[in-house]
């Protein structure tokens, strides 16, 4: 068995959870304060990956960074970055296509927390970023492991993006999903058979894990 | 400050670029899926240049070598898409003829496929797979012959277009459908564990499928030496050897 389809998945939504964790928190730290019309239209946009086609997004992708014209071409020539057909470019949907599995319940912790906490580490003479980081942080250390988790399963079965801007390269964009496919259209049912069985079994741990995790963290095992 | 460490390594891990394997990656026709195989070992054996296959519809491969898919070399069904691909400069030759595909109708039934042209209108025939007669050179062939028979009207209910031909050979080799149309290579495929009957379409029915290579820019600008040296064996008599030993014609 070719494991390198498997570490690439890993690989990718390890990377892609990182990034977001970095993007995600000081973002779902701002839409989780007050109201206003351009924080509702950000997060409708963020929100829309869990609900849009995998390949509309693939499709705006593939034509955004084209290297035959505009942005794409203007990367390519410049920074001689391509983002079409190339590990970076998968990083680059991943996370587009994740975020709302990381900004979601960070948000929504956030907006649960009691304001009086950190107010009360205002009076004391606290930063907002000091604040954030000791006081409400910590504070929601459930939901923030929950995203972390769910961003990471949710970047494991990635297929529709993949195959549209990355297409099938070994070694650079064959991931677990895209090679299962192309080992079926290869009527090599045994190696599909093996990376479906590494991918049921890797999203069965996680999903078990977090299961463990909530009912000793929360106060009553049924909740 | 914790989170300054965090965020250096996260930009480390995300500026980190993927380590190359130092292979030829060859966009390879989905109808050579498993001729390719063979002629990758054994141009491994007399070279010791490794090779990475990528096998697809070549409509499809063309996209994405248009749209910048790193690939050397690209083995085509036909020449049609070989010499866009040149007209656009993404070559820097004029692609060659390296095999001749046959067209052939095959069924895991043992049904009269050698009438075939009545058997398709059976009321026991229910589907007909087809490759995408847009993207798929074999599938194009196979309507060309459809419509020269004018079958093709009174067929469409029955058929279902495959994405290439080797979904069309995944369709047949599963029941899916009682027939295909495909290239007779599929009877040679390795690892076949059903019997399969087939019939060799006449081939006055349509244009001859020319399979054409060309060695793409990305391959010339970075692996001219090992390219150069796949293409010319492509076209050498010990790979002309495989391909009759798979259903292809190389005169």
């Amino acid at each position: 068995m070719d494991w390198s389809p498997i570490w690439l998945t890993l690989k990718l939504a390890g990377i892609t959870t990182l990034l977001l964790a970095v993007v995600g928190l000081p973002l779902a730290y701002w839409l989780s304060r007050g109201r206003s019309v351009g924080k509702i239209i950000i997060e409708a946009l963020i929100t829309m990956p869990l609900v849009l086609p995998p390949s509309v997004l693939g499709f705006y992708l593939l034509i955004a960074f084209s290297p035959q014209h505009g942005l794409g071409k203007w990367l390519a020539t410049h920074l001689n970055v391509r983002l079409v057909f190339s590990f970076e470019g998968l990083v680059l949907a991943s996370v587009i296509y994740s975020m709302p599995f990381m900004i979601g319940p960070i948000k929504s912790a956030l907006q649960q927390l009691p304001l009086s906490l950190s107010q009360a580490s205002y009076t004391l003479g606290k930063s907002r970023m000091e604040t954030f980081i000791k006081v409400l942080l910590p504070n929601i250390r459930t939901s923030l492991l929950t995203a972390i988790v769910l961003t990471f399963a949710h970047t494991l079965g990635e297929f529709g993006v993949v195959l549209m801007i990355g297409g099938n390269i070994p070694h650079t964009t064959r991931v677990a999903s895209i090679a299962i496919y192309d080992a079926v259209e290869n009527m090599d049912y045994a190696s599909a058979n093996n990376y479906s069985l590494v991918l049921f079994a890797l999203t069965f741990i996680i999903v078990m894990a977090v299961f463990i995790f909530n009912k000793y963290n929360s106060k009553s095992p049924l909740e | 400050m914790n989170h300054k460490k965090i965020f250096a390594f996260t930009l480390c891990i995300a500026l980190h670029i993927s380590a190359f394997s130092q292979s030829l990656k060859v966009a390879v026709a989905a109808n050579l899926q498993s001729v390719i195989k063979v002629l990758d070992a054994d141009f491994k054996s007399k070279t010791g240049i490794a090779v990475e296959p990528i096998v697809g519809a070549s409509g499809n491969l063309v996209a994405q070598i248009k749209n910048g898919a790193p690939f050397d070399v690209f083995l085509s069904a036909d020449m049609s898409f070989p010499d866009a691909l040149y007209k656009y400069g993404f070559t820097t030759e004029k692609p060659v003829v390296y095999a001749r595909g046959i067209l052939i109708v095959c069924s895991t039934e043992n049904i009269d496929v050698k009438h075939w042209q009545q058997l398709v209108l059976k009321q026991s025939v229910a589907k007909v797979a087809i490759a995408n007669t847009t993207t798929a050179p074999y599938g194009k062939a196979a309507k060309e012959a459809l419509v020269k028979l004018q079958l093709l009207d009174k067929l469409s209910p029955k058929i279902v277009t495959g994405e290439s031909i080797s979904q069309v050979n995944t369709y047949i080799f599963n029941d899916v459908v009682s027939l295909g149309f495909t290239s007779q290579s599929f009877i040679y495929d390795s690892g076949q564990s059903k019997k399969l009957y087939y019939a060799v379409v006449a081939p006055k029915l349509y244009a001859p499928i020319e399979q054409g290579v060309v060695v793409l820019k990305h391959g010339a600008d970075n692996y001219a030496a090992e390219a150069q040296k796949f293409y010319k064996y492509l076209l050498s008599s010990s790979a002309k050897a495989i391909f009759k030993k798979y259903g292809y014609h190389t005169d």
